[in-house]
């Protein structure tokens, strides 16, 4: 079911966001010492689509996700993001890149020695001439936009989960990038933080046409977020599809994991408390 | 694994961390003159003033008081040996040529690699298990250039200045030795001191607080980036960047002051 651009022009969806893959792995190997975290991964993701990379934990979703960033070079294959293969590609066009990138990252990762404005202000000081008025002004647009107002002051350590994923989020979106990283976006928050995370990035999906890449395992979310999902189990892609195909796919592991059917080993163990405690 | 085996891994790791350690040190040193005030790059600059402070200002007083107490020590140990040859006054020579040249950069750089250096290590690791590295990289800005360079730079700066105050410390503690057991005002001894240190004392001692302070950031740098596992893994690295910067800078010590015997005497 693994789909291409056309194909999914031909059903008709996504007419406008499915355009060229802005970026592709392919043959993506990836070993830590004996073990194969990504064995041959081929993915393509298509400019302006949110494409969510889902799989249980410790099947190699936060490893493809690192290459992607460019954060990893690949051991073998390859891996072309807006034109630029990032295993060959050289510092300068590594940086240039980057720049296109905007990583929100599972924990956040806000410096916490800076305040939440100096954070989010970083890339602007960094990449721009801007004058600090200006970059003042930004900042708070940018804080705005995930719904954080007059937190530019206050330490990320002073934040909430939530808030403190949104000021990284702000800080992701400081230079305007083509394609947005999400890991684990929902992880540690509760229902409802977590829905409002899913809501804004449906909403910067809408007003600025990103492309989105989340790493999830959070059903709910993959389902409302994504245009397309890729299920990966044991360092292979097992299907690629949209959201309903996902869901009707008759592969075992994936329904398994649409189910939320536990492992065979977790129910033996279940088993074994039950039978001690009908003894 | 056979004995060789092992061996052989272990060699092949010691080499590894050297070429990383070259590595780092030709890509610091390159970040570090892009550091520049006028360039506009001004965070990278308040990043450097504060470290200034961390490194410098903050160590002045345990120094002193250190410098203070060895130059004491020193004053006191040489003093009863020589007083048998009735040549208590060479403790000014001792005191003076000993602090200038070796124990002055020594006692330095082992107070800022016990206060900072190992501060130096647990931010970096810190920063590279909460992903704070990873985030620089993430927005295209090399953390050797955000993180190292401006600790560099800082240390380039404070570590001589530091060996300076050390220096002094220890050399008027030496006095207020000569004042009870020679009878010789401080002025008497300073203007003493002055005259038997030589150019090549101070520069020697002032060359090897540059490359104690070098080894000091490059260790505690490498050994963050390095860092695996959680916070065990930070505390492993801090002790690790301890461990190695006393046992490198001993050894640049030996090295140093072997230049300077063969070729400036």
């Amino acid at each position: 079911m693994t789909d291409t651009g056309e194909a999914a022009v031909a059903r008709g969806e996504k007419r406008e966001t499915v355009r060229q893959p802005l970026v592709r792995a392919r043959g993506l190997q990836v070993r830590y010492g004996n073990r194969d975290v990504l064995a041959g991964v081929d993915l393509e993701v298509y400019r302006g689509e949110t494409m969510v990379i889902l799989g249980p934990s410790g099947c190699g979703k936060s490893t493809l996700l690192r290459h992607l960033e460019g954060l990893e070079r690949p051991m073998s294959g390859s891996i072309v993001v807006s034109g630029v293969d990032l295993g060959k590609a050289s510092r300068q066009e590594l940086r240039r890149v980057r720049r296109l990138m905007g990583v929100s990252f599972q924990s956040a990762a806000m410096f916490n020695s800076m305040t939440v404005g100096d954070n989010v202000a970083l890339p602007l000081r960094e990449h721009t001439d801007l004058a600090d008025s200006t970059i003042r002004l930004m900042t708070r647009m940018k804080l705005q936009q995930v719904g954080l107002s007059g937190v530019e002051d206050l330490y990320p350590a002073q934040l909430s989960g939530g808030m403190r994923k949104r000021a990284s989020l702000a800080r992701a979106l400081a230079l305007d990038p083509e394609i947005l990283f999400f890991d684990e976006p929902s992880a540690g928050l509760d229902p409802i933080i977590a829905a409002g995370i899913d809501r804004l990035i449906l909403r910067l999906k809408e007003a600025f046409r990103m492309t989105i890449i989340v790493v999830t395992h959070e059903m709910q979310s993959a389902f409302l977020i994504a245009d397309r999902m890729c299920m990966l189990d044991r360092g292979r892609i097992l299907a690629v599809g949209t959201a309903n195909e996902i869901r009707n796919h008759p592969h075992p592991r994936i329904r398994q994991f649409v189910q939320r059917i536990p492992d065979a080993y977790v129910g033996g163990s279940t088993q074994y408390i039950t039978d001690f405690l009908d003894e | 694994m056979s004995f060789f085996e092992s061996v052989g891994r272990y060699a092949i790791r010691q080499v590894e961390y050297v070429g990383a350690l070259a590595i780092q040190f030709w890509l610091g040193l390159r970040f570090a003159i892009r550091v520049n005030p006028f360039a506009g790059r001004r965070l990278r600059w308040k990043r450097v003033t504060h470290q200034m402070a961390e490194i410098g200002v903050r160590s002045l007083p345990v120094l002193c008081l250190v410098s203070g107490a060895t130059g004491m020590i020193m004053a006191l140990q040489s003093g009863a040996e020589l007083r048998r040859f009735g040549a208590m006054e060479a403790v000014i020579n001792l005191v003076g040529t000993s602090m200038t040249r070796e124990l002055g950069p020594l006692i330095a750089a082992i107070v800022v690699i016990g206060r900072s250096g190992s501060a130096i290590s647990a931010e970096v690791a810190t920063m590279v298990v909460t992903e704070e590295v990873d985030a620089l990289r993430a927005m295209a800005l090399d953390p050797i250039d955000f993180v190292l360079a401006p600790k560099y730079l800082a240390m380039m700066a404070m570590l001589p200045c530091l060996t300076v105050a050390g220096v002094f410390s220890g050399i008027v503690a030496g006095g207020v030795f000569t004042y009870f057991a020679l009878d010789m005002t401080l002025l008497m001894y300073l203007r003493r001191t002055v005259e038997i240190l030589l150019l090549r004392d101070i520069v020697s001692g002032l060359v090897k607080a540059l490359v104690f302070g070098s080894i000091i950031v490059h260790v505690g740098c490498l050994e963050g980036f390095l860092v695996t596992g959680g916070p065990e893994g930070v505390g492993r690295s801090t002790t690790n960047a301890v461990v190695k910067s006393i046992f490198l800078v001993i050894i640049a010590d030996l090295l140093c002051t072997a230049f300077f015997y063969f070729f400036w005497r």
